[in-house]
């Protein structure tokens, strides 16, 4: 009898909050960091890799990004086993709304299903709730390219660009900031790309961005198909190097103002 | 009357030099009475891969669409190509779980490895026995014709063309003696570039 230990993990405590909750939410901001940017012209996620141990196998194409179906794709931020037990039920819900309905499942339905699933985890006793938190990228032909983004509470919301895992504040500021002034200008996919990169070099723990640490999908339609694509290290190298130009030619300019400023 | 035979139809598979061919027939009826003619059991369901089902239509239908939400899972689980031969092994467990009320169906498969490019074929009972013979599969109410007529004009390596031939005339002529399966027909050529879908004009009485 699971309630004769601890029936109570998931009560109000007398300030009324859940700690279970927010410990697992606590748990997940020191889990690798994953961003997704909506773009114009296809969708973007990008995650973090903590374990980049050389000895690792390196025939899994990608640790933290998996597809669901034909038309939809997660990362995770969080406990990983969680991770795989709700990855598959996804990709379960996603192909049962296939076989009942003879259609692809719509990107909201499928977050929701499994939103009202973690949320039972908070409700009913003996249980503890999953320590993930998941973005998604998905397009349906109703609302197009679309990002949601849920907790372990059971809560869902969609976005234009947002981040969770490790320093996730730090860097949706930094969205928010970058995207801001760009409200009627029309942001490429390889703009999002290149805005990936930059809020994840400058959120990371790590002084410098490698290929290995990071992880990037895109989502786009071609020709009335959805295509995704992972993207391979050399590109990912290449938007890094490109970053790196760019962020030392403005530290350059920067420091020319400056030397300039004193014969003023 | 056995309910396998309640709505008429046969699909034919037959293997070729580096390629595969598949035929089924178009007729749509609840005994002798035709509903349709338009009616095709065979699905595309893999870039090479073709799956065939004769029986009863509402069987036919529910197996396509729960055979399909089995491959899609192991497609996104594994992240790859479903292969013919996993996916007939896959079809027989799933008949065998519905061993004592079987879909009345009898399926055939039909398609390339993904990366050897093998031809393979395949077709069961009801119940999912499975037979992957190297020349051909036969399944419908004219099974017994279908097999006389590839048993007279089947023989090995033959190319595309020659095949298509073969299988055309193997299931037109099979047909024509059968009240249950006929108006009309449709063969695909699988070869490891392309697929060529081909209508058959027959007899439509």
């Amino acid at each position: 009898m699971a309630r004769r230990y601890d029936s109570r993990t998931t009560i109000f405590s007398p300030e009324g909050r859940l700690y279970q909750v927010e410990y697992a939410m606590e748990a997940i901001s020191h889990a690798g960091t994953c961003l997704g940017i909506l773009a114009e012209d296809g969708i973007l996620l990008a995650a973090e890799c903590r374990s980049t141990n050389k000895l690792l196998d390196s025939a899994i194409p990608s640790e933290k990004i998996y597809r669901l179906n034909d038309n939809m794709v997660c990362s995770v931020a969080g406990i990983t086993s969680d991770a795989n037990v709700l990855t598959s039920e996804l990709r379960l819900i996603a192909q049962r709304y296939q076989f009942s309905y003879g259609e692809v499942i719509p990107c909201e339905q499928l977050v929701s299903h499994l939103c009202d699933i973690k949320q039972a985890y908070t409700q009913y006793g003996g249980k503890r709730p999953f320590g993930v938190s998941l973005l998604y990228m998905g397009w349906d032909n109703k609302y197009g390219y679309q990002l949601y983004q849920s907790d372990p509470s059971g809560n869902y919301g969609g976005w234009k660009a947002t981040c969770i895992g490790n320093n996730f504040g730090a860097a949706i500021s930094m969205l928010k900031q970058e995207l801001a002034d760009k409200e009627n200008v029309k942001l490429t996919l390889a703009d999002a790309k290149d805005l990936a990169i930059k809020v994840l070099s400058m959120t990371l723990d790590t002084t410098k961005l490698t290929p290995e640490k990071v992880e990037m999908a895109t989502l786009q339609r071609v020709d009335n198909k959805t295509v995704y694509s992972v993207l391979e290290k050399p590109d990912v190298e290449k938007l890094i190097e490109k970053y790196t130009k760019v962020q030392a030619e403005a530290e350059a300019a920067k420091k020319e103002k400056q030397a300039k400023q004193p014969t003023k | 009357m056995s309910i396998l035979a309640y709505n008429g139809g046969c699909v034919v598979a037959m293997r070729g030099k580096d390629c595969v061919a598949i035929a089924t027939d178009h007729r749509f009826g609840i005994q002798a009475q035709t509903i349709s003619t338009d009616f095709k059991k065979v699905f595309h369901i893999g870039p090479r891969m073709f799956l065939g089902l004769t029986g009863l239509q509402t069987d036919i239908l529910t197996v396509r669409d729960r055979l399909m939400f089995r491959k899609n899972l192991y497609e996104t689980r594994e992240n790859r190509e479903m292969c013919p031969k996993p996916f007939s092994a896959m079809m027989s467990s799933f008949l065998y779980e519905h061993r004592f009320g079987p879909y009345f169906i009898e399926p055939v498969v039909a398609g390339l490895d993904p990366k050897t490019m093998e031809p393979f074929i395949c077709n069961m009972d009801l119940i999912g026995c499975p037979n992957a013979p190297d020349d051909f599969v036969v399944a419908g109410t004219c099974a017994e014709q279908l097999y006389g007529m590839c048993e007279t004009l089947w023989k090995p390596d033959l190319e595309p063309d020659q095949l298509f031939e073969v299988i055309a005339q193997s299931i037109v002529n099979a047909f024509d003696r059968d009240a249950m399966s006929g108006w009309g027909a449709t063969v695909y050529i699988i070869e490891k570039d392309k697929i060529t879908e081909r209508t058959l004009k027959t007899r439509m009485d």
